[in-house]
């Protein structure tokens, strides 16, 4: 329970998993006269009142209806297969689990379809409150317990990231545990800015979707066929490059430099946090305000004398501002670092102004998501089950100005949809709309098609790069 | 003989497309191994004896195993080095070209390049022996390069063709900021050393510790880094080769070498001892208590539970009644402890449900095969206990809490000792976990014992006999000192 509440995702071997994908689901009716209930359903809201309507049903209806004119089957499919038509090994081979609605957590487990008309249908039937995606395996894992253990082995995956705000609650003082805010989103956005630029510049990846947990965190899909085929030593081996910060609760400095040079992924990340450094971290989250906060910010400095000599002129002028308290902060570590004989001690204390400033804003990423090929995530376009909103692609370069707080849910959508058929007379000759384009959810779906379509485009090239080779022998 | 076998072999050499390239560098070297190291590309074609084959296969064994035991008991790498230069003088000594003249080095490497290839084979089978087989031939490898000359290594990497795009100095001015900042090593005159440009997935290691430059998916390697290089290279080979092997195993229905093969992974199960198991004169059944201190503790498990329930399942019975049989008890004293220990069954049922499999065990019904105690590879493997049963390995079969419960039954009251243990039996180090709970239980760590590695248990009749050993010499000892 606690791991699904959490933006969860789950080992392949996770024994707490009840695995009955042979139970039925709770729908009763046939799928005929579901679809007629479906119709009434539309119908009856257009005139009566929609609000009380969705209290009254509860979110299941809600997700249905979600499912039957949102979820954007084709592109998702299309995605997964990294070509367009005929579906191929890419999608037929990939692991799903699906989430069943209710209160009890109830997974299926290795599902796979080989027709996106197939996952459509399932995806109706079951209605699942969420859908995780796997790896793609060397054969499909829906007949897994006709297949010989040895025959199942994954083969590729995207190389994934998880973000969650949870692990900046240390410091987070706007809000905390499941609930966010603009301000503390500000903390992701930094992250997405670090994370992105380093896969691309350092790794030369190209393709990457970044979504929206639903809550409070974000996922990245790193597409690229070389990021889909890196082995889990590989996958261990960028983790480990992209983590800065280490140490658990117990460990209050988290980032430990080399004294004398700083690698050059690691100043690109910094130069970026210069720049939202003071706004993010000073006066937003004011993370000098009070001793309680100063002092994990204290114990970063690796000098008895400057800790001490800080601390007792904050604690005498405590309401200074957490921005001014910073400059103090600066100015005692360069005049110490001066003033040392020292050598390494200057070093230490030169390069601790630079592991305070990644320790606050430098990614924080659950390494065990990264590491392995088998881990499910949740995957693009679900609903988060407990805020109803949707998981929604975020484009990196406007990431700060994203408001996860105004994300479209299903009951917004729903709402929306309704407005939209309700003052809009479709006259003769115009292009039907999509359901998607009739509301705020239409520029994110737009957005991952045209994501998805440069993946497909590049690999239509290969594939006639490969042709033409062919054709040359 | 030995000059024979070479011209036969660079015949059959020369003729395969294969070692065409190579055969032409090394026909210029005026031998079959120009080095000390190898990249085993080229299997040897010769033919050999059957005393050889075995042999040379056991003697490489030995030494893969000693290593295994050094590394996973975290001996530091001076000491994995030393360890290794012992075993390796003993079972497979290889020699420098510096020592041309005074050890026959053609011969060993000989010796080298054909055991390495039937083990391959052998340990070609299933994933798990692969999986061990190309781990240790890795920490081989990587100590023998480590070890050698700075111009024999090039000399060998120039022959095996590493070579890897390096930058020129135009290059290395153009990222000469970036390169600074990664610490990339300056020659003499002030420039960079050698720089190679790889894709970054060949060099996992220094990627993960922010090693080296990384640009658009090339990672910039200094040449002072080139180990990573060649031991990715050496992996990946051994993999693909291992991966061959077992596709050819499959079809490989050779009546004199398939037994001999099954032998060689055996000695991977623990040593076969055929017979003379003990170091116990004369054992008898009344005596059996008084030899439970030097029980492993999957022994103890069963003896625990035989004495608490009059009563063993059928696969615990047979571990332990073989283990008995290894101990030295006849087939009557076997018996008699049995029929002891059954207190609550009466004659005839015991007769008639229990007898005839004992000395069955013993080989003196049906089939009458003479029954070997089981070792380690097979408890840990075979008939895994179902719900119920509480036979085979404990440091398999037990959940983390109830390993660690049993192990401060057991004495074990370090905390340290007991993760230690724990993580072990964790990550599948069943057997060492066993010989580090013999290390610890024993008291071989409490002074200053590094010295003394004790070999991997294999076999839990190895465990009692080492214990029995342990506590004789040390009796001598307290004697002596008297």
């Amino acid at each position: 329970m606690a791991n699904f509440l959490g933006e969860s995702y789950m080992d392949i071997d996770d024994p707490e998993v009840h695995e009955d994908n042979d139970v039925d689901m709770i729908i009763e009716s046939s799928s005929n006269k579901e679809d007629d209930k479906e119709r009434n359903f539309w119908k009856g809201s257009t005139n009566a009142k929609p609000d009380k309507f969705e209290i009254e049903e509860g979110s299941l209806e809600l997700l249905r209806v979600f499912y039957k004119r949102f979820f954007p089957y084709k592109t998702y499919c299309y995605w997964l297969n990294y070509s367009i038509d005929p579906m191929d090994k890419p999608f037929q081979n990939r692991e799903f689990n699906f989430v069943k609605p209710g209160d009890d957590e109830v997974y299926m487990r290795y599902l796979s379809f080989d027709t996106i008309e197939e996952f459509k249908n399932e995806v109706l039937r079951v209605c699942p409150k969420k859908i995780d995606i796997g790896a793609v395996f060397t054969a499909k894992p829906k007949e897994k317990k006709s297949l010989k253990l040895s025959a199942l082995k994954p083969v590729e995956k995207e190389l994934i990231f998880d973000i969650d705000m949870n692990d900046y609650d240390e410091f987070r003082t706007c809000c905390s545990g499941a609930t966010i805010c603009e301000k503390c989103w500000q903390l992701i956005a930094v992250a997405i800015k670090i994370l992105d630029s380093a896969l691309r510049e350092d790794f030369g990846f190209k393709y990457l979707l970044w979504v929206y947990s639903g809550r409070r965190g974000v996922h990245c899909w790193v597409c690229d066929e070389r990021a889909r085929k890196l082995s889990d030593d590989e996958r261990k081996s960028i983790a480990s490059y992209l983590g800065v910060i280490k140490g658990g609760a117990q460990q209050n400095k988290k980032v430990h430099l080399y004294k004398n040079s700083l690698h050059p992924s690691l100043t690109r990340a910094h130069k970026i946090i210069e720049e939202y450094f003071e706004r993010v971290i000073l006066e937003d989250q004011e993370v000098l305000k009070d001793e309680r906060e100063w002092t994990k910010v204290l114990e970063c400095i690796p000098d008895d004398g400057v800790r001490r000599r800080l601390d007792d002129d904050w604690r005498k002028n405590s309401s200074r501002h957490s921005t001014e308290k910073w400059d103090n902060l600066l100015a005692e570590l360069e005049s110490s670092t001066k003033m040392t004989k020292n050598q390494k001690k200057a070093d230490s204390l030169r390069v601790c102004k630079i592991e305070i400033m990644l320790q606050y804003l430098y990614p924080r990423l659950d390494e065990a998501v990264s590491t392995k090929m088998i881990h499910l995530l949740k995957s693009p376009f679900c609903v988060h089950p407990s805020t109803g909103r949707v998981c929604v692609p975020i484009i990196p370069e406007e990431c700060e100005n994203f408001n996860p707080m105004v994300v479209p849910t299903i009951s917004s959508l729903y709402n929306e949809i309704n407005d939209y058929d309700r003052s809009h007379v479709k006259n003769d000759g115009e292009r039907s709309l999509h359901d998607y384009e009739k509301t705020s959810l239409s520029p994110y779906i737009k957005y991952f098609d045209k994501f998805v379509q440069s993946i497909l485009k590049e690999t239509l090239a290969k594939n006639k790069a490969a042709m033409q080779m062919s054709m040359e022998f | 003989m030995y000059s024979n076998t070479d011209t036969n072999n660079k015949r059959t050499l020369a003729s395969s497309t294969v070692g065409g390239e190579r055969y032409e560098v090394k026909r210029h070297h005026g031998t079959k191994y120009p080095h000390l190291l190898n990249f085993y590309s080229v299997p040897p074609t010769e033919e050999i004896t059957i005393d050889e084959f075995e042999s040379f296969a056991f003697d490489r064994l030995q030494v893969l195993k000693a290593l295994e035991g050094a590394i996973l008991r975290n001996k530091s790498e001076d000491d994995v080095k030393k360890y290794l230069e012992e075993t390796s003088n003993k079972w497979l000594p290889l020699h420098s070209n510096e020592s041309s003249k005074a050890y026959l080095v053609q011969e060993e490497r000989r010796k080298d390049h054909i055991s390495h290839f039937i083990l391959r084979l052998a340990y070609s089978r299933t994933e798990e022996l692969r999986n061990w087989f190309l781990k240790y031939e890795c920490a081989l490898f990587k100590l023998r390069f480590l070890r050698e000359n700075p111009t024999e290594k090039q000399a060998f990497l120039n022959d095996e063709n590493m070579r890897w795009k390096s930058l020129n100095q135009a290059e290395k001015k153009l990222m000469k900021e970036e390169l600074n900042a990664c610490s990339i090593p300056i020659t003499t005159d002030g420039e960079f050393c050698d720089l190679f440009e790889i894709d970054f997935e060949k060099v996992p290691d220094l990627v993960a510790r922010r090693a080296v430059y990384l640009k658009e998916g090339k990672a910039y390697v200094p040449v002072t880094q080139q180990l990573s290089l060649v031991m990715y290279e050496f992996r990946q080979r051994l993999a693909k080769a291992l991966e061959l092997a077992s596709k050819s195993f499959i079809t490989l229905r050779n009546e004199r070498i398939m037994p001999m093969l099954d032998e060689i992974i055996k000695q991977y199960d623990g040593r076969t001892q055929t017979s003379n198991y003990s170091v116990i004169n004369n054992p008898i059944a009344d005596n059996v208590h008084q030899l439970v201190d030097h029980f492993p503790l999957c022994m103890q498990h069963l003896y625990q539970n035989l004495c608490e329930n009059h009563h063993l399942k059928h696969y615990a019975r047979i571990q332990f009644n073989l283990f008995l049989k290894g101990i030295g008890l006849t087939v009557e004293e076997s018996l008699a402890f049995w029929k002891k220990s059954f207190s609550k069954v009466d004659e005839d049922k015991f007769q008639r449900d229990y007898a005839y499999n004992i000395r069955h065990n013993y080989g003196v019904e049906g089939k009458r095969q003479d029954y070997k105690p089981l070792n380690c590879m097979s408890l840990i493997t075979k008939h895994r206990p179902n719900s119920g049963e509480i036979h085979g390995c404990p440091f398999r079969e037990f959940s983390q809490p109830n390993l660690k419960a049993k192990l401060v039954q057991m004495g074990v009251r370090n905390d340290e000792h007991i993760r230690e243990i724990l993580n072990l039996a964790e990550e599948e180090h069943y057997q060492v976990a066993c010989t580090k709970y013999f290390e610890i239980t024993k008291g071989l760590l409490d002074k200053n014992n590094d010295s003394i590695i004790i070999e991997t248990i294999e076999h839990p009749n190895e465990y009692l006999n080492a214990s029995v050993l342990l506590e004789k010499n040390r009796k001598k000892m307290s004697n002596k000192d008297k």
